[in-house]
């Protein structure tokens, strides 16, 4: 009871404390539904205990905040519940529906106390974020970069982010190895060790992710890896960093963190999901045995295609030539035939000719000696003829030529120079020649004058022109 | 990475000649050489399937000396 001091009445902390629990002890009674955000879970292992802060924000600023506590059997109970639900554990920054008790308790002050959480509102938290990330990488056109990446014929090299105790990488190891013992397949990979699941994941994968980009020359294809711890604490991969920092990775990344009831984003984005590492490691498994089909079909299909090319090629050669042949043949044949026509109508025409020729040759013996015969014979008379003629005519000039012979045999004799001399006439000469006129003499010339008989020699002494009319 | 390309353009040459014996472009005159070059494609992308020449050190060192530009970046966007 409050004490009375000079006047004044003083209470003792406890006596207040114990009013204020009385108050609201009297003024809530019952529990209630409350929306909030779960700032931290505040987890006490040892002894079970939670003691999360609650938040409401407006904006980004926090608007309301209190204390709240969750008893050990009470967080069992909601734990179960949520990792039954939302594949995850209660944990840090999710948005919860619970139902409190509002306490107040002199030693430990306000406080609610969470009977129950609803993992169903989370649940459709965790999904509305999901979605958000989801809606976000599409509208920034990154959602099927990864995806559109070109993987290489031969994923071989490997870059791993996983943790090296985990089942999930001995799995994947165990895969590639017996691919190696079978088949002779030889892979390079590497690990890049980081935390898998939790808030905590994001970062790390994120920072192994970008050492991975600096020596990505090195490497195919990068694998995420998880394995043996349950489908529970994945929503780490539906962060929108992670699931973009994947989305944009210059290689292709696969991913093998387990079966989650529903896909996470940074599957969604990955360039393919095998889901567990086993199947991952047989995926790039039967990429190799793919390109090694290839190889093997390559191979038959050119020995096949080579033995049928030459086979058809012989076939071909062979039909040609008996074609050849035949054709030849038959060319020959019919040229033969053709000859052969010919030979008999040759031989009769040759002697139908000759024959006619002959024939003609006779003819025209016949004709000639006949005609020959008639020519000569008028040859003969023409030459009959004309000989009388000419006979006759000799005869006749002889006749005449001799009556005029006789004439000219006088003519001539009166005309014999000595015959005319004799008649008294002389010829004059003057130097051998005949002098024929006066003017032709001088006097002293030398004459000689032709007589009967003689000459005579003289000079002359006068000369007389002496006309004659 | 010359190797990539290597067995990648082997691969890529051989499927153009199994596509070329296929469609019967080959004539016999040729057959022999492209045979020829096949077998020698196959020979190396075989080999590559049971090879890498990919060493863990080297990338280790790598790594290490581009490590010290890497920190400020990977803490910008997460």
């Amino acid at each position: 009871m409050a004490e009375e001091i000079s006047g004044r009445k003083i209470f003792s902390l406890l006596e207040v404390t114990t009013s204020i629990q009385k108050t609201i002890a009297d003024r809530f009674k019952s529990s209630y539904w409350i929306k909030a955000e779960m700032n931290k879970l505040n987890y006490y292992p040892h002894s079970g205990h939670c003691y999360p802060d609650l938040v409401e924000k407006s904006g980004g600023k926090v608007i309301a905040q209190i204390r709240a506590n969750i008893w050990s059997d009470d967080y069992q109970k909601i734990n179960t519940g949520f990792l039954r639900i939302l594949k995850e554990p209660l944990k840090d920054g999710i948005k919860i529906l619970f139902l409190a008790r509002i306490t107040y308790r002199p030693e430990y002050g306000l406080a609610l106390r969470i009977i129950d959480i609803d993992p169903a509102y989370t649940l459709g938290d965790l999904e509305k974020e999901k979605q958000e990330t989801i809606s976000k990488l599409h509208k920034e056109g990154v959602f099927e970069k990864n995806k559109s990446r070109k993987l290489a014929l031969l994923p071989q090299r490997i870059a791993v982010i996983s943790v090296l105790t985990s089942k999930g990488y001995a799995d994947f190891l165990e895969v590639l190895g017996s691919a190696g013992k079978n088949y002779g397949f030889r892979f390079f990979y590497m690990l890049f060790p980081s935390l898998l699941q939790g808030e905590k994941a994001v970062s790390t994968i994120i920072t192994q992710l970008r050492r991975i980009r600096k020596v990505a020359r090195h490497f195919d294809v990068v694998a995420i890896i998880r394995g043996g711890g349950g489908d529970i604490g994945l929503s780490c991969y539906n962060h929108y960093h992670l699931a973009k920092e994947i989305a944009l990775f210059p290689l292709p990344v696969v991913t093998g963190i387990g079966h989650a009831t529903n896909e996470t984003v940074t599957e969604m984005v990955a360039f393919e999901n095998a889901i567990t590492p086993t199947h991952l490691a047989e995926f790039l498994v039967r990429k190799l045995g793919e390109f090694q089909n290839r190889i093997e079909e390559a191979k038959d299909c050119i020995a096949e295609k080579t033995v049928r090319l030459v086979r058809e090629e012989k076939l071909v050669l062979i039909s040609e030539t008996k074609l050849l042949h035949s054709a030849t043949l038959n060319l020959l044949y019919r040229n033969r035939y053709r000859l052969s026509g010919h030979i008999v109508p040759l031989s009769q025409q040759s002697w139908h000719i000759l024959r006619r020729r002959l024939e003609s040759l006779a003819l025209t013996r016949k004709d000639f000696g006949k005609w020959t015969g008639i020519h000569l014979t008028h040859e003969k008379q023409i030459l009959d003829q004309q000989k009388s003629g000419l006979k006759r005519n000799c005869a006749l000039s002889t006749e005449r030529s001799g009556i005029s012979l006789d004439n000219l045999e006088k003519r001539l004799a009166i005309l014999d120079p000595k015959n005319v001399l004799k008649r008294g006439y002389s010829i004059t000469l003057l130097k051998g020649k005949a002098l024929k006129s006066i003017e032709l003499v001088t006097e002293g010339d030398k004459l000689e004058t032709l007589v009967f008989k003689g000459k005579i020699e003289s000079i002359v002494q006068s000369k007389k022109r002496k006309s004659y009319e | 990475m010359s190797d990539k390309i290597k067995y990648a353009e082997a691969f890529e040459e051989l499927q153009n000649i199994v596509g070329e014996i296929e469609k019967g472009e080959i004539s016999v005159d040729e057959l022999s050489v492209k045979v020829k070059r096949a077998a020698g494609l196959i020979r190396i992308c075989k080999l590559k399937l049971s090879a890498t020449e990919e060493d863990v050190e080297r990338i280790l060192k790598e790594l290490d000396d581009s490590e010290t530009d890497l920190e400020n970046p990977a803490d910008a966007g997460s």
